[in-house]
């Protein structure tokens, strides 16, 4: 199961200051359109959003990233 | 109704046999094949290149077909066009994928390609497919076509889909296979996101990229391959104009993202058996893009097992360019 929403790592992981790269592009699309975004808008409300977005995302496809999940929480 | 069509090549009257026996069917075929067909429960487009089991080849008069799986909960054909296309996404099942197929050189296709990253649900709900084109040589004097075979109409100017479901236990997951890789030389980036360019930043610096490309001669059958978080995403050239220091791209280049050349492929047959070896299951669906065929000399050769048509576009998630799309449907829980 996936840490919640105000774990600090995901404010790290949308922000781009923990870099996780994959060998699935599904997952680095997400974390280079997370990026995107960032450099876009850095207010708060755009880094929440983009928190609730991923931790959709990977608690819907926990079984196809799990590696990707571990690095992530490593 | 398994075993009445596996995901090959097929003939007309097959199709048509399998189309009134009720299968859901996503469908390749020459304007000309898929006019044939009954109305039941298919999408398709044009397209008349495949990488058949005996290897590439052009046909006028088989239908590539791939059938929705019998595991699946349920399948819908919508149409949609650059006014609410991003209605693709929501339309989607919560669990499943959506087949789409959109016409080549098209307002829908442009608007896709530029902008499904922003729209909700993108990533979450898979969405794959292809371009339709037509025959090489018809380039600019014939139109590609999707049809909706639900309703019976075909479109020019719009794109079809089938949203399918998937039961708790499957999952729908995308993949790509790029044989090609940056030449980890300039990088090259880009203002605003479009098809066709002049300016761009070459190093840091200002520069005129169709005059750089011909300053360096460079092989424009390679792609411009972007940086996405470590996935190597192609943008193909269709068009360096030197009169008017015009770059024209079969997709979107977009701000923000690392481009490079490509570093050269000798041989493409190769080059993706290479890749596929370590494929662990067979997928859904797969396709291959028609740069691939033509600059790779593809015809009557092989891209490891896997078959498919051959396109001018291919979508996994975006548009996608000189890239193979795979779909696995895989088991989970």
């Amino acid at each position: 199961m996936l840490p919640a929403v105000d774990h600090p790592v995901w404010v790290r992981l949308v922000t781009g200051k923990k870099p996780v790269q994959s060998g699935k592009a599904t997952f680095n699309m997400l974390i280079h359109s997370n990026q995107m975004s960032y450099e876009r808008d850095q207010s708060p409300e755009n880094v929440k959003d983009l928190i609730t977005k991923s931790h959709s995302f990977l608690t819907k496809y926990e079984s196809l990233f799990t590696n990707e999940i571990a690095k992530i929480f490593e | 109704m398994s075993a009445t069509v596996r995901a090959t090549l097929h003939s007309i009257s097959e199709v048509q046999a399998a189309i009134a026996a009720g299968e859901s069917l996503f469908l390749a075929g020459s304007r000309e094949a898929l006019s044939q067909l009954p109305r039941g429960k298919w999408v398709g487009g044009s397209i008349c290149y495949f990488m058949a089991d005996e290897g590439g080849l052009m046909s006028e008069d088989r239908i590539f077909v791939t059938r929705v799986p019998e595991f699946a909960l349920g399948a819908e054909a919508v149409d949609y066009g650059p006014e609410n296309l991003a209605q693709l996404y929501l339309d989607a099942p919560a669990n499943g994928f959506t087949f789409v197929v959109m016409p080549a050189a098209t307002e829908v296709l442009k608007t896709f390609a530029e902008r499904a990253p922003e729209f909700e649900g993108f990533l979450m709900r898979p969405v794959v497919g292809w371009v339709a084109g037509v025959r090489a040589d018809l380039i600019g004097k014939d139109s590609p076509v999707v049809v909706n075979g639900q309703t019976g109409a075909i479109f020019e100017d719009r794109c079809v889909a089938l949203h399918v479901s998937l039961p708790d236990n499957k999952m729908a997951d995308l993949d790509i296979v790029n044989i090609f890789e940056s030449h980890g030389g300039d990088v090259i980036r880009f203002e605003k996101a479009g098809f066709d360019v002049t300016g761009c930043m070459i190093n840091g610096r200002p520069a005129n990229l169709a005059d750089f490309l011909s300053a360096r001669e460079v092989r424009t059958e390679f792609p411009l391959v972007g940086d996405y978080n470590g996935s190597s995403i192609n943008v193909s050239f269709q068009k360096v104009d030197e009169v008017a220091h015009k770059v024209e791209f079969y997709a979107p280049v977009f701000p923000g993202v690392n481009y490079r050349l490509a570093k050269p492929v000798v041989d493409y047959e190769r080059a993706f058996a290479r890749e596929i070896a370590a494929s662990d299951q067979e997928p859904a669906f797969a396709c291959n893009c028609i740069l691939n065929y033509l600059y790779g000399g593809l015809e009557g050769k092989k891209t490891g097992h896997i078959t498919g048509p051959i396109t001018f576009g291919e979508i996994a998630h975006q548009l996608l360019n000189q890239t193979m799309v795979r779909l696995y449907l895989r088991d989970v829980g």
